[in-house]
């Protein structure tokens, strides 16, 4: 008797602590980086990404092969040359959304938020903070928003020939249409 | 003189062949056609997953071709997704998810959940989660 009232005091207690997770696994990731070379600009549709509405725990992960270049061969170059896909296939992020409080996810509208955390490219994890907005409508979350990255502090070179025509800065644009998890 | 121009004439015209084979079939060539390519490996999805998420031998950037139930047909935006999923995980669901090309979208609508269904893609990889076939065509094994 005594072990069912802790574990119904437990399970009580503890159920709180666990917000409604927000999921999608078709999430778009996009980046762009203009140079004097040529305009580099790719698209993945098969992101994950998940949330915790309670604590604000905020995940993605994605797949580097299934970015999708305008030309074959910047493909082959990006996933070859420069993110090394075979020897690095995920790059990941795992951070916080900052301003929780000021979020009421009960109620539909758009909400600025910012989300901090550590990024991993290329084997290399950086930290990231990130401005966006959560479009909360029908009982979704659209989450968008867009970040620079320098690609050399992930350890990502560029071939001496191209240096300087290939821009060092990308523009990472994320958008995410989160459902409720059906458990 | 007539035999420095008729050099010079022939040179130009191999530079500027050399110039458009660069530009048509290195530069601009054009990406993959998955729905024609051979699969490299015919397997099961279960074992397909299985190889993946045990990291036994990872197929990942080949064609392979995978049948199965599948478990749903999920839409999203403009995208029609073949989820075959195989056990639970943080994300819901986890499992093979293929992306089919906007070509098979309209035949997906016809795939039940009861029979077996063959599936040809590229297979992008495993994100820890799911493996993920990209530009996926449906193969019509009664042909």
């Amino acid at each position: 008797m005594k072990n069912v009232l802790i574990t119904i005091f437990i399970i009580l207690f503890a159920m709180p602590s666990f917000g409604q997770r927000f999921i999608t696994k078709t999430g778009k990731v996009s980046f762009y980086s203009d140079a004097p070379l040529e305009k580099i600009e790719a698209v993945n549709n098969t992101v994950n990404c998940a949330m915790d509405t309670q604590s604000g725990f905020f995940v993605v992960k994605i797949l580097m092969r299934s970015f999708v270049f305008e030309k074959e061969l910047m493909q082959e170059h990006f996933n070859e040359e420069y993110v090394e896909s075979e020897k690095f296939p995920n790059a990941f992020f795992k951070g916080q959304v900052q301003n929780l409080k000021q979020i009421n996810f009960k109620k539909e509208g758009i909400y600025p938020v910012t989300i901090a955390g550590q990024m991993t490219i290329h084997g290399k994890t950086q930290p990231v903070k990130a401005t966006g907005t959560f479009a909360i409508s029908k009982g979704a979350i659209i989450a968008s928003g867009k970040f620079p990255i320098k690609i050399s502090d992930y350890g990502i070179s560029i071939p001496g020939a191209v240096v300087g025509k290939i821009s060092e800065n990308v523009e990472i644009h994320v958008h995410f249409n989160l459902k409720p998890l059906k458990q | 003189m007539k035999k420095a121009i008729r050099i010079g004439t022939i040179g130009a015209i191999t530079a500027l062949l050399a110039a458009m084979y660069v530009w048509f079939f290195v530069y601009n060539k054009p990406h993959q056609n998955f729905e024609m390519a051979k699969p490299e490996k015919v397997l099961s999805a279960s074992q397909c997953f299985e190889n993946f998420s045990k990291n036994n031998t990872p197929d990942d950037g080949k064609v392979l071709e995978i049948y199965g139930i599948p478990s749903s047909i999920e839409t999203a935006d403009s995208m029609v997704v073949v989820c075959f999923y195989f056990k639970k995980g943080m994300f819901g669901d986890e499992g093979i998810r293929c992306t089919l090309l906007p070509k098979f979208q309209k035949a997906a609508s016809k795939l039940s959940t009861t029979d077996t269904v063959y599936i040809k893609g590229f297979c992008a990889g495993y994100n820890g989660t799911d493996v993920i076939f990209e530009k996926s065509s449906i193969i019509n094994k009664d042909k």
